[in-house]
């Protein structure tokens, strides 16, 4: 019975084609760990926040779970064989390495999060990209850096000059906000509908090609998940 | 104007050159608090000068034919350095914020572990999850050494509420209900653990540089003492790897 399951689970979400093949491979294919990856890469290009994926990763999460409980039932059992214990490691290797990969994902949105927080506070459109706990964090996040600063120096400064919100003409904004006009690399995972440049011509990416653009081009392509970015 | 040899806004750009120093060095700074009540100061007295210049100036919006105002160009001086030192000031206190949540992370978020960090030669030997007492070793972490005198107050407040933030936003979402006991925390995924490398493998070779006391790993309890070298789980022990209590081998 043990034999079962962890052929099973080897084979099908973590060991999944190489990277390579995925390349080449249909949509649909795409495992969960697979998806995660993808996810994960698009989040650590993207100069904006994307859209979180508490489904999937709870879903992978559910399956850690699963497995890590399973892989203890096993270990206690005295019965196991040699080959056994062979494929139990690789299944807790392959789990070490899942956990890494959202542990990486949490804390690439996490950083942008922070980094955006007082932003975030401010606009009710970047909400819905973000569990409840994230904006709850950023929320906090934002009074507190709020807090910290009007503590440390607007406290002790002149009233005209304790404003967090000066916009003073050729200056930078004082709330940091993505930069989508950052240029990044995409690669287009199937035929897309045509984007407009910024220079006013359009064009439409068949499947495979990379291009360098700015990230507001591909914005809608890569939340339809037509494009990742690489 | 009224100083001899400086001109406004050189004691910020004091400020800023610490940053520069602080980032190029990778080190943390001792909040400097001098220089930033100088700032301040300053501030003040532009801010009086500011407001003198325009009480002096007549209003001459009114009327578009009027030559411009003399002492307009007075007040735009005043202003422009004002906006300048307070961007100054800001920026270099959250230069520090940054620079210190990296401090943070960087010891897997053990708190007082990085507050009481390089405390005098307190040799505890308590429990692995009570770090609280033990000192980093120098030379397992570029983190400076003695944060805590670095800090200025309101900082440490900003490192305690970070803290708790990060701590309410691991127990909201992050961590599965179904643990029997509350007391332990019972996350699925370690937030803290190290993002730079992935895993190698399951197991790693460590040698301790400092008493941790007795570990509770899978393969049972260990009591690792200084200088021996141990082949344990990555999982049970990357928290000691990161606070610099283990070293890989």
């Amino acid at each position: 019975m043990a034999d079962s399951w962890l052929n099973a689970d080897l084979d099908a979400p973590y060991a999944g084609p190489s990277f390579v093949d995925r390349a080449s491979s249909e949509v649909a294919e795409e495992t969960p760990f697979q998806q995660l990856i993808r996810h994960w890469m698009n989040e650590r290009h993207s100069p904006d926040i994307l859209t979180g994926q508490e489904i999937l990763l709870g879903r992978i999460l559910d399956h850690v779970r699963k497995q890590s409980d399973d892989v203890q039932l096993l270990r206690a059992d005295p019965d196991s064989s040699e080959e056994e214990h062979f494929r139990i490691m690789l299944v807790q290797t392959e789990v070490e390495r899942v956990k890494f990969v959202v542990r990486s994902y949490i804390r690439t949105r996490l950083h942008k999060i922070e980094k955006y927080a007082r932003w975030i506070s401010a606009t009710p459109e970047s909400h819905e990209k973000l569990s409840k706990a994230e904006l709850d964090h950023a929320r906090r996040y934002a009074r507190l850096l709020e807090y910290h600063l009007t503590q440390s120096v607007l406290q002790s400064l002149p009233p005209e000059q304790r404003s967090l919100t000066d916009s003073v003409p050729f200056m930078p904004p004082m709330i940091p906000e993505p930069d989508k006009m950052r240029p990044v690399f995409v690669h287009a995972r199937q035929q897309c509908p045509p984007v407009r440049l910024p220079d006013g011509t359009a064009i439409a990416m068949e499947k495979g090609r990379i291009s360098l653009t700015p990230y507001y081009v591909v914005e809608q392509l890569l939340a339809r998940g037509e494009v990742e970015l690489i | 104007m009224s100083s001899t040899t400086q001109q406004y806004g050189d004691l910020a750009t004091q400020l800023l050159t610490e940053s520069r120093r602080s980032t190029a060095t990778d080190t943390l700074l001792k909040y400097n608090d001098v220089l930033v009540r100088a700032v301040i100061r300053e501030q003040r007295q532009l801010e009086a000068l500011l407001q003198a210049g325009l009480a002096a100036a007549p209003d001459t919006d009114d009327d578009p034919g009027a030559p411009p105002n003399p002492a307009l160009s007075t007040v735009l001086l005043y202003q422009t350095a004002i906006n300048r030192n307070k961007r100054c000031l800001l920026a270099y206190h959250a230069h520090r914020i940054e620079r210190l949540k990296d401090l943070y992370w960087r010891v897997g978020g053990a708190l007082p572990l990085l507050l009481s960090m390089a405390a005098p030669a307190a040799q505890t030997a308590g429990q692995a999850h009570d770090s609280a007492h033990a000192p980093q070793p120098a030379a397992a972490a570029p983190a400076p050494a003695d944060v805590r005198s670095k800090l200025s107050p309101h900082e440490v407040d900003f490192l305690r509420s970070y803290n708790a933030s990060l701590l309410a936003l691991r127990t909201d979402a992050f961590s599965s209900a179904t643990a029997a006991d509350p007391g332990a925390p019972s996350e699925d995924v370690d937030l803290m653990a190290p993002i730079d490398r992935p895993p190698r493998g399951l197991t790693v070779h460590v040698r301790v540089v400092r008493d941790c006391g007795v570990v509770h790993t899978e393969q049972g309890a260990i009591d690792f003492r200084r200088g021996h070298r141990f082949l344990v789980r990555r999982g049970d022990v990357e928290h000691l790897i990161v606070q610099g209590y283990l070293e890989e081998a």
